[in-house]
């Protein structure tokens, strides 16, 4: 069939569809290091200057039960984008930094280039964390991105002290990463600006993501768009429109402007005249950083917080808005960061890649408020190792933990478990919770004579082993290389 | 001086740019104007009805942030009325809290403490002497001076000895107990706990009113709820405005709830009684909506303290992310959830950042009734019409009394502890415990610590759970101790303590022979008197 009959083809079956069945688009909103009672919708007590979370939490469906994959960045935006455990990509242990040789491999199929091929237009925007590496291999534009604008790592990941967090002139509050490269911001694979500029770099963001909305709105083409905030992430920053704004001190105004920013974008939506034909999905990467005191956020009534695998290292705020066919609510159906490839690929009529996927389609829950699909979730810690893989497993209403570990990121919280002291212990028989009815993992039910409790660790240790098939190795080792992304020239200038 | 803001009788929705100068002299105007009523309706004042839960913890709620789906009538009143994130109750334990928020004074000065020893929660248990002061003026009272009919439904708590009941007090109708549902007793050392029908008892928990402490199971929080209901339905077509104090107690423990709730939640046997709660929440607000009254009626939902931790999980609830519980001045032990619903009046799902306090709703029901306060006594209620009806914000301090203590108090976002105090090594060692999983070192101090030259100082914007205490040595804490310091000065000087209430107990006043017991057959023998001073152990 030569190409002129096909397109003709195509635009007959168009015409006769209509505009309506031009497929959605996407927007994920990700927030970084916001746990899970850091919403005025999830009970913060002080949060209120958030109205832009708030109208999407009263008008979506909101998660009480999501998680992500992992108490960490890097491994959760991996399984975010692939649908797949960070185990199966290699994207463990710990998170890449900036000199890492390594990245997501760029045989993972991410959810830009599940899209690709139905003609959708994708982008990037903040936070990729997915590696540099060599001559740049790793970045977005590389898996599927269109275009990429933003920090590709963490924004502590380079010294801060010198630097402006807050207008006119607040330094940024301790040192961050020191003895490499400061933090650039990235267009595509070029460096647009090194230190960039944090009072600033909101706008930049915003700016990028509600033009890229209106020109895809304007040509009437589906798009993605990842916005990847750092906001709540240590060290807390903002421009002059959100500075002061919180009751929350610094934390409070990084939320603020998040929030502006998801106010924006939201806006771009109904301006474009899409914000019925799009899918908008906010959530975290993990849980609070306790160790950052009030600075780090809050796990509400969740036992500690990032680094963790207990539920306040990975359960995390989660909204799904899509006015006119997401009915407002609440939802306890369990869902996963995970789940977002296979939902995204199923309302776009994409096409799912052929690999196993831990992930789930959510349409179920999203539109029928029926079940999930998802029965189990699994708990990796922040370095899974060949030996010790899974920490711990949530069946249902139960979560049984066969290792648990502190880590220094929930540290100063008043519950020793979750301090880096608390060193790695294997609980044999496994500490066993009622998650419904004791979410703050209090109560271990474990020690209980009842037989039924028996009866569901037998469950969920049958449940486990399953789960160790399929393992790459770490991609994350090697933490500094000579990979640094640096401004001047090709080779890197450590700092 | 005639026209208030609210007297002018507009409308006027939310607007949370009023500044606190605009806000004052809406109170300045409200106060000074005692002669304007809240005309609603035909020119009467509006119904009030305080719907006051026992134990319940501000994180029980789904609207704030409770992963468990146990409320979505409250989350709905929520989504029509003005929800409160900073809402308290007078005292971490309930006959405190309940004795302030019907006379709208501290329990310092309405008696409702003791002073047996230092800093000592006391409440009300049968074997108490004392119970609500001659002297005090309770809200039922004030109401009736305007034609307002009064009713309890529920627990009452401010004394069980005849001269104590609700009737002696202002109330017209009671059904409901004097004391907590613990037991069941066998009569003999102790009686069971009476439940009356205005002044006469109609029976006995655990008797006519069974309780089974071992499935969960009663209806009495049906029963609550359609004594509510009797009494919304008779008055709705009177001319004669209306308080209906419901206080129903299913989630203090032993937590129950009736047949068709138990095993519903997923939090057990707590959850099913807040469910059961909501649920009649949900039936409560419907019928005024039925009866036409819900545009000329002002409903309050709250509770009495934080949750009690000691008895989680399946006896307890949950305060999210605040620090400790019921028995405590952390936050976990007074910040209370806290709706105000009244259709037309207060703008639809908005969201309060004004401190209250239970006391307020004394001050707040007088102020729409078109009564004054009374004059010669201190009242430590806030009018909060001028909040509710224009979303205005009132500048105010928020003291934190543990017995004769003042351990606490919070001045904005600054919240200074000048004691701490969970409880004692001897109860936490016997397994007592007020923070379970939430040991803050210097903070919940297992002596009693005094701070006073030094207060804690937390910041509640940064930290609401209290655990990041601000350096002594910072800016940030001069200024915040210059701002709360004459503030506590001046409540101290003006503090005049009344004559504790809850010091004598003794076996002989327990509930032997209440009223109406001998048209039972239900009088029992008590032992002779002899009173001792009470051991108050938190």
């Amino acid at each position: 069939m030569s190409f002129s009959v096909l397109s003709l083809l195509l635009l007959n079956a168009m015409c006769k569809l209509g505009s309506a069945l031009t497929p959605p688009s996407f927007v994920i909103l990700l927030a970084d290091d916001l746990g899970f009672g850091d919403l005025q919708s999830y009970g913060h007590p002080v949060t209120s200057e958030t109205p832009a979370l708030e109208r999407l939490a009263n008008g979506g469906l909101r998660f009480t039960d999501f998680y992500s994959s992992s108490p960490v960045c890097s491994p959760s935006r991996a399984a975010l984008l692939t649908g797949r455990y960070q185990t199966r990509s290699g994207v463990y242990p710990g998170v890449f930094y900036p000199g890492s040789r390594g990245g997501l491999p760029l045989n993972e199929t991410t959810i830009a280039e599940v899209l690709k091929p139905l003609g959708y237009a994708t982008a990037i925007v903040g936070k990729w964390h997915l590696g540099v590496g060599p001559n740049r291999m790793y970045l977005p534009i590389q898996q599927g991105f269109d275009h990429y604008v933003g920090v590709p790592y963490s924004h502590d990941q380079g010294p801060c002290s010198n630097l402006t967090c807050f207008p006119p002139d607040i330094k940024c509050f301790g040192t961050c990463d020191t003895g490499m490269v400061t933090v650039p911001l990235m267009n595509d694979d070029a460096i647009e600006r090194q230190p960039v500029s944090f009072p600033d770099l909101e706008k930049t963001y915003g700016d990028f993501a509600a033009e890229f909305i209106s020109t895809c709105a304007g040509r009437n083409r589906p798009f993605f768009l990842y916005y990847a905030s750092h906001h709540t992430h240590y060290p807390q920053y903002a421009g002059k429109d959100a500075t002061g704004q919180s009751r929350r001190g610094p934390f409070g105004d990084a939320l603020v402007e998040f929030d502006g920013t998801v106010g924006n974008i939201i806006r771009a939506l109904k301006d474009g005249g899409i914000h019925k034909n799009t899918f908008v999905f906010f959530t975290s990467d993990n849980g609070p950083s306790l160790m950052r005191m009030s600075r780090g956020g809050n796990a509400g009534l969740l036992k500690c917080g990032k680094g963790t695998t207990y539920e306040g290292g990975v359960r995390v705020p989660a909204i799904a808005y899509w006015p006119g066919r997401i009915k407002p609510g609440v939802t306890h159906k369990m869902a996963s960061t995970l789940d977002i490839l296979p939902t995204i690929t199923s309302l776009a009529g994409a096409k799912l890649p052929r690999v196993h996927l831990d992930g789930f389609d959510m349409s179920n829950i999203l539109f029928r408020h029926g079940p999930s699909k998802r029965k189990a979730m699994f708990y990796y810690p922040m370095d899974p190792s060949e030996e010790i893989g899974l920490f711990a497993v949530r069946l249902g209403k139960y979560k049984a933990h066969y290792y648990t570990c502190g880590s220094i990121l929930s540290d100063t919280t008043p519950d020793q478990d979750c301090h880096s002291t608390s060193s790695l212990k294997q609980h044999d028989p496994p500490l066993l919770f009622d998650l419904e009815a004791d979410p703050s993992e209090n109560y271990n039910l474990a020690m209980s004579e009842d037989p039924e409790y028996k009866a569901v660790l037998h469950k969920i240790q049958k449940e486990s082993p399953l789960h160790h098939s399929e393992r790459l190795p770490s991609m994350c080792f090697s933490a500094v290389g000579p990979f640094s992304p640096c401004f001047s020239s090709g080779s890197a200038t450590l700092v | 001086m005639e026209v208030s803001p609210r007297a002018s009788g507009a409308r006027t929705m939310s607007t949370n740019h009023l500044g606190v100068g605009a806000a004052l002299l809406s109170l300045i105007l409200t106060s000074t104007c005692c002669s304007c009523l809240e005309t609603s309706r035909n020119g009467s004042p509006p119904n009030i009805v305080i719907m006051l839960m026992d134990d319940m913890g501000w994180g029980d709620l789904g609207v704030f942030g409770q992963p468990a789906k146990e409320t979505p009538n409250l989350d709905r009143m929520a989504a029509e009325g003005m929800l409160f994130p900073n809402f308290y109750a007078a005292n971490p334990l309930c006959s405190p809290s309940r004795a302030a928020l019907l006379t709208g004074r501290l329990p310092v000065r309405n008696g409702f403490y003791t002073t047996n020893a230092h800093a000592r929660n006391a409440y009300t248990p049968q074997e108490i002497v004392g119970g609500i002061s001659q002297d005090e003026i309770l809200l039922p009272e004030m109401l009736r001076k305007v034609g307002y009919v009064s009713k309890i439904v529920g627990k009452w708590h401010l004394g069980h000895r005849s001269q104590y009941l609700p009737l002696e007090h202002g109330f017209d109708e009671w059904f409901g107990s004097p004391n907590c549902h613990f037991g069941p007793y066998n009569d003999s050392d102790r009686p069971n706990i009476p439940v009356y029908k205005d002044s006469q008892m109609v029976g006995r928990y655990y008797e006519e009113f069974e309780i089974n402490v071992k499935t969960g199971e009663s209806n009495l929080t049906q029963i609550y709820l359609e004594e509510s209901l009797l009494f919304l339905r008779a008055h709705a077509k009177a001319q004669q405005p209306f308080f209906l104090y419901w206080a129903v107690d299913a989630t203090h423990a032993p937590v129950y709830a009736s047949k068709s709730f138990l095993g519903r939640s997923q939090r057990g046997r707590y959850g099913d009684a807040v469910m059961e709660l909501d649920h009649s929440v949900g039936v409560i607000l419907d019928e005024l909506r039925t009866l036409g009254l819900a545009e000329d009626t002002l409903v309050f939902f709250t509770s009495d303290n934080g949750a009690a931790l000691v008895s989680a999980p399946t006896q307890g609830g949950s305060n999210g992310p605040f620090l400790c519980g019921k028995e405590t001045t952390f936050e976990g032990g007074m910040r209370e959830p806290a709706i105000a619903w009244w259709p037309g009046r207060i703008p639809a799902g908005t969201v309060s950042q004004q401190l209250g306090n239970i006391m307020d709703l004394f001050t707040t029901s007088l102020a729409l009734a078109g009564l004054p306060v009374p004059e010669d006594r201190i009242i430590d209620g806030l009018d909060l019409s001028p909040v509710l009806l224009n979303s205005s914000l009132i500048d105010r301090p928020i003291f934190y009394y543990r017995g004769n203590e003042l351990m606490a108090v919070r001045l904005g976002l600054y919240k200074a502890h000048y004691w701490t105090w969970s409880n004692s090594w001897e109860e936490f060692h016997k397994g007592v415990n007020f923070c379970p999983g939430e040991e803050v070192d210097g903070v919940t101090t297992h002596d009693q610590k005094e701070h006073t030259m030094q207060p804690l100082i937390f910041h509640l914007g940064r930290d609401p759970g209290e655990k990041f205490p601000i350096s002594v040595l910072s800016e940030e804490y001069r200024t915040a101790l210059q701002n709360i310091s004459p503030v506590v000065e001046r409540h101290k000087k003006n503090l005049v303590v009344a004559v504790p209430q809850l010091n004598m107990c003794d076996l002989a006043v327990m509930n032997w022979t209440p009223a109406g017991c001998e048209k039972l057959g239900k009088c029992l023998k008590g032992p002779k008197s002899q009173p001792w001073k009470c051991d108050w152990p938190h």
